[in-house]
């Protein structure tokens, strides 16, 4: 079983959305700095892959990578999945509670009505219409800002984005067999079930690129409706692989080479 | 506390998004090495405002006054656990406190920009690490900048 390593996508939606391009607003990041990935943390990431053999020469196993797409100034990954959908609970429930004080005891003058009311709508705060498109994940959920609050006026532009989501995983690793990515469900926690893998054939060393498929979602107004509008735009990453034997890693067990040579058999 | 009530008003105006600061911590360097130091990744959200040095220790984030600023922090390996303990900055530029995203224990930390036409404002921003008791200090500094 090849070591499962994940490559961090972390995407400035809203300067990447005003500017309608990923260059620059994208920084890419490994656990692989160790066993000679270079650049974390920029744009340029290019993603170490060792290969390993067995003491023939022969491929042991292949790598796997797995893409976590993060937004940069929205709501952390860390908030448990489902968190708007959570939030747009509460806030209906608060709203609900607050109209039922109100009439269990109604204010003494309209004016006070009208204030308490209003009150109540910034509870409720502005749902996401749902249309084909946008049918899913975003749909029925209410716009947040980055503090987890709700916000009553979009047009400020004080809300949180939705995570980017990868669509697609192609270009010269892939068109070269290089790499075979594909998207997986899981109940993954951090990425809402869904991820996109690849595996990695390790046998031909060398650099080759590869392009991800990015959706961005904008808010905008239509009919006096909001609703999260697709935006898709594209990145670019490589992968660098090389033949060298993978180096032992255990903690104080010195950095032989892998495979460790066979011990001889016991009497 | 004089600053509170004004603090208020400016967000509930809510007139535009904070600038959010995000720390990326490879949690297994911190600890494989004692030290933030080469395993710290600071981005804002102001680079279109003129924030400069992005993924690195030493971000320089371009602010004015009122403005919001929110720190969060993620971990590079996503099993990992890390958090902000604290936020070393100049009181009179701003004072950032700890809050929680509602109904969960996810913590993020505010503050707001008090003063206009500041040159150069380091701050430090210590971090908790797995678990690790005692808190680990970036020992280079961000900065706000005017």
């Amino acid at each position: 079983m090849p070591q499962q390593l994940a490559i961090i996508v972390l995407v400035d939606v809203g300067n990447a959305l005003e500017s309608g391009t990923l260059d620059g607003n994208t920084y890419l990041f490994d656990n692989m700095k160790l066993q000679g990935s270079t650049n974390q943390g920029t744009g340029e990431l290019v993603t170490a892959i060792n290969g390993s053999y067995w003491l023939d020469g022969s491929q042991a196993s292949e790598q796997v990578l797995n893409w976590l797409p993060y937004s940069l100034g929205s709501i952390p990954p860390t908030v448990p999945r489902g968190y708007t959908a959570e939030r747009a609970r509460q806030t209906d429930q608060q709203a609900l509670a607050d109209l039922d004080a109100l009439s269990v005891k109604p204010p003494a003058t309209d004016t006070e009505a009208a204030a308490e009311l209003g009150r109540i709508k910034r509870t409720v705060g502005t749902r996401i219409k749902t249309t084909r498109r946008t049918r899913g994940r975003l749909s029925g959920q209410k716009i947040l800002d980055v503090t987890g609050q709700v916000v009553t006026d979009e047009n400020t532009g004080a809300h949180s984005y939705p995570a980017p989501v990868i669509t697609d995983v192609f270009g010269a690793a892939v068109d070269e067999k290089i790499m075979y990515p594909a998207e997986y469900g899981s109940p993954d926690l951090v990425t809402d079930g869904w991820y996109w893998s690849a595996t990695v054939d390790t046998s031909r060393p060398g650099t080759y690129a590869y392009s991800m498929r990015i959706q961005l979602h904008r808010l905008v107004q239509e009919g006096g409706e909001a609703l999260w509008q697709p935006v898709n735009l594209t990145c670019q990453s490589d992968i660098k692989v090389t033949s060298a034997p993978r180096r032992n890693a255990f903690t104080k067990a010195g950095v032989g080479m892998l495979p460790i040579p066979p011990s001889p058999p016991r009497p | 506390m004089t600053t509170k009530p004004r603090q208020r008003v400016e967000e509930n105006n809510g007139a535009k998004r904070p600038i959010s600061i995000t720390a990326v911590v490879d949690c297994v360097g911190v600890l494989a090495t004692g030290s933030v130091h080469g395993q710290l990744y600071l981005y804002d959200t102001n680079k279109a405002g003129g924030s400069t040095g992005f993924g690195t220790e030493e971000l320089r984030t371009r602010v004015r006054r009122g403005d919001q600023l929110l720190w969060n922090v993620l971990a590079l390996e996503c099993e990992a656990y890390v958090s902000i303990d604290d936020i070393v900055v100049d009181r009179e530029v701003c004072e950032p406190e700890r809050r929680v995203y509602p109904g969960t224990d996810v913590a993020y930390w505010i503050a707001t920009v008090k003063k206009d036409g500041i040159t150069s404002v380091p701050y430090q921003i210590k971090f908790k690490v797995g678990t690790r008791t005692e808190a680990f200090t970036a020992p280079v500094s961000a900065s706000l900048v005017g």
